[in-house]
C-alpha cells in the first residue's frame, strides 16, 4: 500500500484502526437486537439495505465511473424473483435468496453486455430506461407477478433472520469490494474511470473487465431485492423499482467517497441517521430538508467524508479504506 | 426523478399530544373531564407524496375525533392523545412505522393508515403484534383474503363502488360498457369488480384496458374507447386522470351516454377544475355531506369550523374509523386487544357514512353503502340509492357537440 | 372513426402534438447540456413552477395562460440564471456524477417547498377545452395551442442560438470553453444566460401544461423521463435533434398505445431508445465525444 502523506508506520496503524473501528461497528450491529427494540432493528435492517444497494452501486460505479441510474432494476428484478419463489412455489428463504441472485446477475451479464457499450450520460439514462422498461414489464406480466396489485406473500416474521441475511449481505459486499481494491483488479477497474482508452491500450480487457464488475454488483443489488421482499412479504413495482433506491445509493456513496471501500458505509449510516433524526424537526420539509443536504454535500464534500480525511492527513491515502 | 421517496428517509410527526392532552371544556352532555394516564393511538398516514393530498384529510378527521373524544370525557374516562406519522406514500416506511408506534412509542391502539398498497404492507406488522386495526383508508379486497385476524375494513370494498352505477346504467336501458383504470393496487381492483357485476347484470364489456400512473396523455386510449362505441365509459381512476379523461374526451368528440369515476368524481376540484364539463358525470362516494347520517351535520360543522375546509369523503371514512374504535374500547369495557378485536368483528353501529358499520368472519366491510353522485350544474346532489337521494339522475349524457 | 386510415390520421396527430410540447421541454434540457456538460434533473422543476405561475395568476385574476407566458418566461429566465450562477456554476466542469447528484438534490429542495406552500393539491386551470373535426380527425384545441406556442418558442430560441452573437457565443462554449475564452468570450456569462433561456424554456412548457394537465408539486417527474429520453434520442447537445427526437417520442408513444395499451407505450419508448442507443450510440444528431 502507498502511504502518500503519513510514515508508513503511522499510516499502517491509523489504517489498522479505521478498519478496526469498521470491524467494530459490524460487531456492534450483529448484536444489536439483543438490546433494542424492533423499530430500530427495522431501521437499521432498511439502512444495511440502503448499505448494500450503495455498496453495490460502488463496485461498478465507483471504481469504473459508468455512472448506472438504473441500479434499482436488479433490486426489482431480485425482490420479483424471491418473491414469487417465496408466494407461488413457497421455497425456503435461501432458495428465494439464490433464485434471486440468479435472475439479477444474469440480467446484468444480459443488459451489461450492450449497455456498457455506451458511454458517459448515454449509458446513465440508457440505464434509467432499462430500470422503467423492466418495471412495466413487471407491471405487464400480471398473472406471475400480480402486476400492479403488487404480489402477497404469506405473512411470517422473519425480522431476525432477514436482519442477519442482509448484514451479511453488506459483510460479503465489503469484503469484496475489499478484495478489489487491494488488487490489480480494483486498479485497472480505476483506469477505466480515468481513461477507458489509455487503459485499453495498455492492454486491460476494459469489455470484460467491466462486465465482470457490472454483472457482480447486480447479483448483490439483486440479493438485497430478495432479503426485502422476504422481509417485506408484500412488494409492488412502484416500491421496488423507485429510482429514489438508486439516487440514495448515490447520494450515500458520494458521501462516503466513491470508490473507496467503506465509503458507502458511512454515507449509508450517516444519511440514514441524519434522515431518522431530522424529520421530526421538519415535519412538511423534510423532503427539501434532504435535497438540501444531498446539495451541501456535493458542494463542499465531492470527494466524500473519506476523501476529506485523507486530505486532512487525518486518513493516509491507502486503498483498503 | 421517478417516485416520492426523499433521499433521507424521513417521517413527519404532527405533534398532538399536547393539543389533545387538555381536552376541551366537557360537551353539552356534560361529561367528565378524562382522568389518568393518557391513552395513546398511533397511526401513520401518508401526507407527502403521492397520496398526500387525500392523506391529509384523513389526518384532520384523526385529529377532530380524538379532540371530540376527549371533551365527552375520554375512552374508558382516559384522556386519549394520538401519535400520527407520515410515511411519504411508501409502504416500506409505513412498516418501519408501526414498528416504530407499537415498539417504540407504546402506543394502546393503532388506527389504519391511508391507501391500500400502504395498508397491505402495514398489516403484515400490527397482525404480527396482533394490534386490532382499522382500515381506515383502504378498500382493495385484496387486504382481507389474507385470512388476517386483525384487520377491519371500514367503508365498502373498492371491487363494489360501481355497482350501483351500473344498476343505473342497466335501469336506463344500456347495454354496453368500456372500462379504463390505472394501474395500481386502488384502481384495478375498482375495475376487476366492476368488469365481474357488469358481466352478471347481463350488460357487454366492449373495452377495457389500464393506463400508467401519473400518464400524462391518453388520446390513443380513448381512440381506442371511441371506436369501440360503449353506452357507458367507467374510470377506475383519481382525481387527475379523471380530469384528463374528460378533457381528452370532449377533445376528441368521445360521446358516451353515461361517463363515471371512482375517487377523482366525488372531489369537488372535479367540478371547479372542469367547469361545466364536469356536467352528468357521476361517481361513487363513500360518503357525501349532504347526507342525513348520524351526527352528519354537526361533523361537518366542526370539522370545517377547525380545518377552514370542507370535509372530504377521506375525511368521513378517518372520522368513521373513529367512532368505530371509540364503540369498540366501549364495549370491550377494556384496553385487552383480543377483547377490542372481538368487539370489533361483533359490533353493529351506525356512523357518519351511510349504512352501518359490520363486518364479515374475515374482516370485510359488508353494511356500509356507497352513494352516487352526479354532476349537475355546480352541484353533485346525490341521486342513488334512492333511500338517500336528493337529486335524481339525469340521462343520457348529451353530445358534447349539443352542451354549450 | 371510419377509416383505418382516419384512426392512423388520428394517431400521429395526436402524437405531434403531444411532441411539441416534448420538445419546448427538452429544448432546454439539451441546451444546458450543450453548453455547460451538466444533465439537470431539476429541469422538471422548473417545468412545475412555470406551471404554478399560470395556475396562479389565474386563479387571482383569472388572467389568459397565454398572456402568463409574459410573466413565467422572465421569471423562470431569472430563477435559472441566478441558480446556475450561485449553484450550478459551481460544478461545471466536474465530473458527470457531481451535476447529476446537485441537480437532482435542487429538485428535492424545490419539489419539497412547493409541497409546504402550496400543497399536494392538484390544481386545474379551465381554459380553452374541446376540440374540432378535420375531416374525420378530432383535433384537440388546448394541445393545438400548445403545440402552436411551443414551436414558435423553440423556432425563436433556435434563431438566438444561430443568428446572434450571444446564441454564437453561447455555441463556441458549447464546443470548446477554453478556446471560447481565449477568444474573449465572458464563458460564464454565455453558461448564465444558457441556463436562463433553458430555464425560460421550461416555465413556458409548464404554463402550456397548466391547462392540459393537472399542476402539483411533483408534476415535473411525470414529463422528466421523457424529455430525458427525448435528448438522448435526438444527440444529446443538439437542439434540432430534441425537435426531432420529440416528434418521434410523440409519434411512437401514441402509436404504441394505440396498437399495444398506453401501459406497454411505456416500455416500447424505452426499448426503442436502448435500441437506437446500440445503433447510433450518440443519438440521432448528436456527436461522439471525448
Amino acid at each position: 500500500m502507498v502511504a502518500a502523506s503519513v510514515t508508513g508506520l503511522a499510516a499502517r496503524r491509523l489504517t489498522s484502526g479505521y478498519t478496526a473501528a469498521m470491524v467494530l461497528l459490524g460487531v456492534g450491529v450483529s448484536l444489536l437486537p439483543l438490546m433494542v427494540s424492533n423499530y430500530i432493528l427495522t431501521f437499521v435492517l432498511q439502512a444495511l439495505m440502503a448499505c448494500a444497494l450503495a455498496g453495490s452501486w460502488n463496485l461498478i460505479s465507483g471504481f469504473t465511473g459508468y455512472v448506472s441510474f438504473g441500479h434499482a432494476a436488479f433490486f426489482g428484478l431480485g425482490a420479483y424473483a424471491a418473491g414469487i419463489a417465496i408466494a407461488k412455489a413457497a421455497v425456503p428463504a435461501p432458495v428465494a435468496i439464490a433464485s434471486a441472485a440468479i435472475v439479477a446477475g444474469c440480467a446484468g451479464l444480459c443488459l451489461g453486455y450492450p449497455a456498457l457499450r455506451l458511454r458517459g450520460p448515454y449509458f446513465a439514462v440508457g440505464m434509467l430506461g432499462v430500470a422503467e422498461a423492466l418495471r412495466v414489464g413487471i407491471t405487464v406480466a400480471e398473472p406471475v407477478t400480480g402486476g400492479g396489485r403488487g404480489l402477497v406473500m404469506p405473512p411470517q416474521d422473519v425480522l431476525l433472520p432477514a436482519y442477519f441475511s442482509m448484514l451479511a449481505l453488506v459483510v460479503l459486499i465489503v469484503a469484496i469490494t475489499r478484495a478489489v481494491a487491494t488488487r490489480p483488479v480494483g486498479l485497472r477497474l480505476l483506469a477505466i474511470r480515468e481513461d477507458e482508452v489509455a487503459a485499453e491500450v495498455t492492454g486491460i480487457q476494459t469489455t470484460r473487465l467491466k462486465l465482470v464488475a457490472f454483472a457482480t454488483s447486480a447479483t448483490l443489488a439483486g440479493v438485497a431485492g430478495g432479503i426485502y421482499a422476504w422481509h417485506m412479504s408484500y412488494i409492488d413495482p412502484t416500491t421496488v423499482f423507485a429510482g429514489s433506491l438508486t439516487v440514495r445509493a448515490i447520494a450515500m456513496t458520494m458521501l462516503g467517497g466513491q470508490g473507496t471501500v467503506f465509503g458507502p458505509v458511512i454515507g449509508s449510516v450517516v444519511l440514514s441517521v441524519i434522515g431518522e433524526v431530522t424529520w421530526a424537526r421538519f415535519p412538511f420539509l423534510h423532503n427539501a430538508v434532504s435535497g438540501a443536504l444531498i446539495v451541501v454535500i456535493v458542494l463542499f464534500i465531492p470527494r466524500g467524508v473519506t476523501g476529506v480525511l485523507q486530505d486532512r492527513g487525518v486518513l493516509p491515502r491507502s486503498r483498503t479504506l | 426523478m421517478i417516485g416520492a421517496l426523499p433521499v433521507a428517509i424521513g417521517v413527519a410527526a404532527v405533534a398532538c399530544g399536547g393539543e389533545a392532552a387538555t381536552p376541551a371544556a366537557p360537551a353539552s352532555g356534560g361529561a367528565a373531564a378524562p382522568k389518568g394516564a393518557p391513552i395513546k393511538v398511533g397511526a401513520s398516514v401518508s401526507t407527502t407524496g403521492s397520496n398526500g393530498k387525500t392523506g391529509l384529510y384523513q389526518v384532520e378527521a384523526y385529529k377532530l375525533w380524538i379532540d371530540q373524544v376527549n371533551a365527552r370525557g375520554g375512552l374508558l374516562g382516559r384522556p386519549v392523545e394520538m401519535i400520527i406519522l407520515d410515511d411519504e406514500s411508501d409502504p416500506t416506511i409505513g412498516t418501519k412505522l408501526y414498528e416504530k408506534l407499537i415498539n417504540e412509542d407504546k402506543v394502546d391502539l393503532v388506527m389504519g393508515p391511508y391507501s391500500s398498497s400502504v395498508t397491505q404492507a402495514v398489516s403484515t406488522v400490527t397482525e404480527k403484534y396482533k394490534f386490532p386495526m382499522l382500515a381506515a383508508g383502504a378498500s382493495a379486497s385484496d387486504i382481507w383474503k389474507r385470512n388476517y385476524k386483525y384487520i377491519f375494513g371500514v367503508y365498502s370494498v373498492a371491487e363494489s363502488y360501481f355497482y350501483s352505477v351500473i344498476d343505473i346504467a342497466k335501469a336506463a336501458g344500456m347495454q354496453t360498457v368500456a372500462i379504463v383504470n390505472e394501474d395500481t393496487v386502488f384502481p384495478k381492483a375498482t375495475a376487476a369488480g366492476t368488469a365481474e357485476y357488469v358481466r352478471k347484470q347481463g350488460l357487454r364489456i366492449v373495452f377495457q384496458e389500464q393506463y400508467p400512473a401519473k400518464a400524462t396523455d391518453l388520446s390513443s386510449l380513448i381512440t381506442k374507447v371511441k371506436a369501440a362505441k360503449p353506452d357507458v365509459l367507467v374510470g377506475g381512476s383519481y382525481q387527475p386522470d379523471s380530469i384528463l379523461l374528460t378533457r381528452q374526451a370532449k377533445e376528441l368528440d368521445l360521446n358516451v351516454k353515461l361517463l363515471a369515476f371512482s375517487v377523482g368524481a366525488a372531489i369537488p376540484e372535479f367540478g371547479t377544475g372542469l367547469g361545466k364539463d364536469a356536467d352528468f358525470v357521476m361517481g361513487p362516494s363513500m360518503w357525501e355531506p349532504v347526507l342525513k347520517t348520524k351526527g352528519n351535520v354537526e361533523f361537518v360543522e366542526t370539522y370545517t369550523k377547525k380545518w377552514n375546509r370542507e370535509p372530504d369523503y377521506h375525511s368521513a371514512t378517518g372520522f368513521a374509523g373513529g367512532q368505530i374504535l371509540e364503540a369498540a374500547v366501549a364495549k370491550a369495557k377494556s384496553l385487552d386487544r383480543e377483547k377490542i378485536r372481538e368487539a370489533l368483528s361483533s359490533l353493529d353501529i351506525e356512523t357518519v357514512l351511510p349504512g352501518r358499520y359490520k363486518v364479515d368472519d374475515t374482516g370485510t366491510q359488508t353494511a356500509h353503502i356507497a352513494v352516487v353522485i352526479q354532476w349537475q350544474g355546480k352541484e353533485k346532489p346525490v341521486i342513488a340509492p334512492d333511500s338517500m337521494a336528493n337529486g335524481k339522475p339525469k340521462l343520457p349524457t348529451p353530445e358534447w357537440k349539443a352542451r354549450p | 372513426m371510419g377509416t383505418d386510415l382516419a384512426t392512423a390520421a388520428q394517431v400521429v396527430v395526436s402524437g405531434l402534438l403531444l411532441g411539441g410540447l416534448y420538445a419546448l421541454l427538452a429544448g432546454g434540457l439539451t441546451l444546458v447540456f450543450g453548453v455547460m456538460r451538466v444533465i439537470n434533473l431539476a429541469h422538471g422543476e422548473l417545468l412545475m413552477l412555470g406551471a404554478y405561475v399560470a395556475c396562479l395568476l389565474f386563479a387571482a385574476t383569472g388572467l389568459n395562460p397565454i398572456v402568463a407566458l409574459l410573466v413565467s418566461i422572465p421569471v423562470l429566465f431569472v430563477v435559472g440564471a441566478v441558480t446556475q450562477r450561485f449553484v450550478v456554476n459551481r460544478v461545471v466542469n466536474a465530473p458527470l456524477l457531481t451535476s447529476l447528484l446537485l441537480t437532482y438534490g435542487l429538485s428535492l429542495v424545490v419539489t419539497g417547498t412547493a409541497q409546504a406552500v402550496w400543497t399536494n393539491d392538484y390544481r386545474s386551470v379551465p381554459f380553452i377545452t374541446g376540440g374540432f373535426a378535420l375531416g374525420e380527425v378530432s383535433i384537440s384545441r388546448p394541445r393545438l395551442l400548445a403545440f402552436a406556442v411551443s414551436l414558435v418558442l423553440t423556432g425563436a430560441a433556435h434563431v438566438f442560438l444561430t443568428r446572434t452573437r450571444w446564441g454564437k457565443a453561447m455555441r463556441a462554449t458549447a464546443q470548446n470553453a477554453d478556446v471560447a475564452l481565449a477568444c474573449g468570450i465572458d464563458i460564464d456569462r454565455a453558461r448564465m444566460l444558457a441556463f436562463g433561456i433553458a430555464s425560460a424554456l421550461a416555465g413556458a412548457a409548464g404554463t402550456l401544461v397548466s391547462f392540459l394537465y393537472s399542476v402539483y408539486p411533483e408534476m415535473g417527474r411525470a414529463f422528466m423521463l421523457k424529455a430525458f429520453a427525448v435528448i438522448v434520442l435526438g444527440g444529446l447537445g443538439s437542439f434540432p435533434g430534441a425537435l426531432i427526437g420529440a416528434m418521434i417520442l410523440g409519434v411512437v408513444e401514441a402509436g404504441a398505445a394505440y396498437l399495444s395499451t398506453t401501459q406497454i407505450a411505456e416500455a416500447v419508448i424505452y426499448i426503442m431508445l436502448l435500441a437506437m442507443l446500440l445503433v447510433r450510440p450518440h443519438g440521432l444528431l448528436g456527436t461522439a465525444e471525448r
